[in-house]
């Protein structure tokens, strides 16, 4: 049995996880911008006899790294020492990717560059000579379409052959020029002597190139300070000859291989076709119809989200608040279970349970979209439409990325906080994150809209969404001010160019989103539910309002009634609302449960078997299919929510509908976009920030921002009459 | 409710506890889209 590491490194956005998928099987997240992978990851290969790791990277423009996913990248090429590395390489953007390939090849470990994205290149006209380029850089070439899965197999057997023996690949030492070549000699015969340690840590040629650069990061790590004599003696001769920092005189003579290469290599014929996407962008990116473009764009999408999902939401409530309690109901009480277990289980679990899984419809839709908005290549767009905004309050465009993950779910976005530059860049997006609604809090939101705004929904949610975000700026504008005072530098960000996204991929994405909704429901929603059915019943058979919830509710309630909803079964869901913000709408549906499962008891349908049932439920889903693409056909507002109005109201929302008024329920939203994010946010940012201090932060910042806004709401809307 | 239905209702009530204690903490939420969570585990073996 044999074993190799392959290393998979690249330009940000040159496929490489697409690659890494397309030969291992794997489901490595993918997206149409750059700083999708933030972390390395390995995927297993087994062939015959040989076991490949393949380590998925993120990528880089040099080994130079600015930003920490950067870092990631650099460190595992230089210290793992890879048996060999897979180059992906934009063959759109040739020369930009070679100037990486060059320091790769001063690692001296052997490379197979695979020349990705070969299809947009064919298409723009290019023509490669690949026999020359594997000439000129002493290393395998072999042009690919991972999204087509072509050359994967030519990738494949060049690995195989390799860890074989069968033949070598020996990357060319790319010549400096004497002065530096000197310096380079020089550096490594004195580290053979007095430090010997360290040229078997680090490849020589690389270290000797970097302490001739004077890497700050290098330097630190190696203990050196720049002025140890040999250091000094072996550059002199450089200050000599070059005034200007040889930092940048390095990367001239790269740029200028890169340059030399693709000139030789690569000849540009005339591609036929206009470019697609310079004609999109210039109205998507327009100085002045670039945001609004987004915000209808968000609309839209709110609009499909309803009209595509309320039928199966409505689904699946019929479902469990009828068949599904009904026959636990039945069970139960045929294997004679105690009063309590009966009630547990249907008042407890199902309720609560169920009150979220009725939701995973919309969430499912949202993630879809997300998806979708991630691999078109939109999202670097609306990154860069928001630069302006972003640098009011010190950051740049690029911080909006993880903020608009967040609209998925707000953890990744603290980890994707990584492509920032700066400690201070990460810390204030990262507290910025939480305002973005994530799918969470979607159930809440969808409930309370249809009990009070069904005629306007899809206007009704974007709105929150877009106090979200204009929340997200004013808080960053005050916190520049006071705690994370600082300017952005100049936003430099590639954009992509659009895409169509592979439908597998989209799939694939959308279900690996919503998997965490639905887990989430069967574990902690869960957890939660038996939790605060415990804290209904204890003492038990009380009142709920005497309970050991009601009393904790009570007592809280006085902080929310200046906000219009100091009710104890408010107070109580929004502080259950910590552990996850589905919650709020699980607990609420436990409090206001209890008349459903009498009715249920009484039976309406009492008469109705099991077969019965289920042929029902299977009969309704059907027809939940067909009014959903009705729904979507018909266009606009012709059915949706409001439609549903005439079927039987849901206890729950009627028992909103009399403790809340349109004006309150607002406020009640609002706070709940804004109040403090949930826990495992704050395991997240302790473990990318090292301490609980941030989330520490976020409690007591987003906690206030959302009393006062729903302060202002409800308090503002009273003066104008509503 | 007698004793045997307190003792059985306080391991329920516990097992939820530890249901929750292991999800969040543990599992850190389940986050799956996340790249930052799950450095250590292997994505997919295709042994
Ligand atoms: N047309 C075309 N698109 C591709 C090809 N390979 C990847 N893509 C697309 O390029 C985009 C980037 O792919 P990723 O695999 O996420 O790129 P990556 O190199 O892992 O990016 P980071 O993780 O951000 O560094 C996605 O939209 C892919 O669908 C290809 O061969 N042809
Ligand atoms: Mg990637």
């Amino acid at each position: 049995m044999k074993t190799i590491t392959v290393a998979i490194a690249g330009n940000p956005n040159s496929g490489k996880s697409t690659l890494i998928n397309a030969i291992a099987g794997t489901n490595l997240q993918v997206g149409n911008w750059p700083g999708v992978t933030v972390e390395k990851k390995t995927a297993t290969l087994k062939i015959d006899d040989l076991i490949i790791n393949l380590v998925d990277l993120p990528g880089t423009y040099s080994l130079s790294p600015y930003t920490q996913e950067e870092v990631i990248a650099r460190d595992f090429l230089v210290r793992e020492k890879p048996d060999l590395i897979i180059d992906v390489v934009d063959s759109t953007n040739l020369e930009r990717n070679l100037y990486l390939t060059v320091q790769l090849l001063e690692l001296g470990i052997p490379i197979i560059l695979a020349l990705n994205i070969y299809d947009e290149a064919k298409k723009k006209g290019y023509e490669f000579d690949i026999e020359k380029l594997q000439e000129l850089l002493g290393i395998r070439v072999i042009p690919t379409v991972a999204t087509k899965k072509e050359g994967i197999k030519e990738i494949l057997n060049a690995i195989k052959d390799f860890a074989y023996g069968f033949y070598n690949i020996t990357p060319k030492k790319i010549n400096y020029g004497e002065d530096i070549e000197s310096s380079i000699k020089a550096i490594e015969e004195n580290l053979k002597v007095t430090n010997p340690l360290l040229l078997s840590k680090y490849p020589s040629r690389w270290l000797a190139l970097k302490l001739i650069e004077g890497d700050e990061l290098v330097m630190k790590e190696v203990d050196l300070i720049g002025d140890e004599t040999f250091l000094q003696e072996a550059k002199s001769h450089l200050f000599k000859s070059h005034d200007e920092d040889i930092e940048s005189m390095l990367a001239d003579i790269r740029y200028g291989i890169a340059n030399g290469v693709t000139r030789d290599v690569l000849k540009k014929k005339d591609g036929k076709r206009v470019d697609f996407t310079e004609k999109i962008d210039r109205i998507v990116l327009n100085r002045y119809l670039g945001i609004p473009i987004f915000l209808f764009a968000m609309w839209f999408v709110f609009k499909f989200a309803f009209d595509f999902s309320a039928p199966f939401s409505d689904w699946i409530d019929t479902t469990i608040s009828g068949p599904v309690t009904k026959w636990t109901f039945h069970a139960l009480t045929v294997v004679g279970s105690p009063q309590w277990v009966i009630s547990l289980l249907t008042e407890g679990v199902i309720a609560g349970v169920g009150a979220v899984l009725v939701f995973i419809p919309v969430i499912a839709v949202m993630m879809f979209i997300i998806t979708l908005l991630e691999g078109s290549g939109y999202m670097a767009r609306v990154a860069f439409v928001m630069d302006r905004l972003m640098h009011s309050i010190g950051l740049h465009g690029k911080s909006f990325i993880p903020m608009l993950l967040g609209f998925g779910c707000n953890v990744p976005s603290i980890y994707a906080t990584r492509v920032l530059e700066t400690e201070r860049d990460r810390k204030l997006t990262a507290l910025l994150v939480p305002l973005m609604s994530c799918g969470a809090r979607l159930p809440v939101y969808v409930i309370f809209i249809g009990a009070f705004f069904s005629d306007h929904a899809p206007t009704v949610l974007w709105s929150l969404y877009v106090l979200g975000i204009f929340m997200a700026i004013a808080l960053g504008f005050i916190l520049k001010k006071t705690l994370y005072k600082g300017f952005a530098p100049v936003f430099i960000m590639e954009l992509p160019p659009y895409r169509v996204p592979v439908f597998r991929d989209l799939m694939i994405h959308t279900w690996q989103k919503l998997k965490h909704f639905v887990i989430k429901a069967g574990t902690y929603i869960f957890a939660v539910s038996v939790i605060m059915w415990f804290l209904l019943n204890t003492p038990y058979g009380v009142e709920k309002e005497n309970s050991a919830l009601g009393r904790i509710g009570k007592t809280i309630s006085p902080v929310f009634e200046p906000l219009g909803f100091g009710t104890w079964e408010a107070s109580s869901s929004l502080v259950a609302g910590l552990i996850a913000k589905e919650v709020v709408v699980s607990t609420m549906a436990q409090i206001y449960v209890k008349e459903e499962v009498e009715e249920e008891k009484e039976g309406v349908d009492k008469e109705k078997g099991f077969i019965d049932d289920l042929k029902d439920a299977f009969l309704s889903f059907g027809f939940a299919i067909r009014d959903a693409i009705e729904n979507l056909i018909s266009g606009f507002g012709i059915k949706s929510l409001s439609a549903n109005e005439e079927e039987e109201q849901r206890p729950l929302k009627s028992k909103l509908q009399g403790i809340f008024t349109p004006l309150t329920a607002y406020a009640f939203l609002a706070f709940v976009l804004l109040y403090w994010p949930c826990v495992v946010v704050g395991i997240a940012m302790k473990q990318e920030f090292g301490s609980w201090k941030l989330y520490g932060q976020a409690l007591v910042i987003h906690s206030l921002l959302a009393w006062f806004v729903a302060f202002a709401i409800y308090q503002g809307g009273r003066i104008l009459g509503f | 409710m007698d004793i045997m239905d307190i003792a059985v209702a306080g391991v329920i009530f516990i097992g939820a506890v530890y249901i929750l204690y292991r999800s969040i903490w543990k599992k850190k939420g389940h986050c799956s889209g996340c790249n930052g969570c799950c450095s250590k585990t292997k994505d997919k073996f295709l042994l």
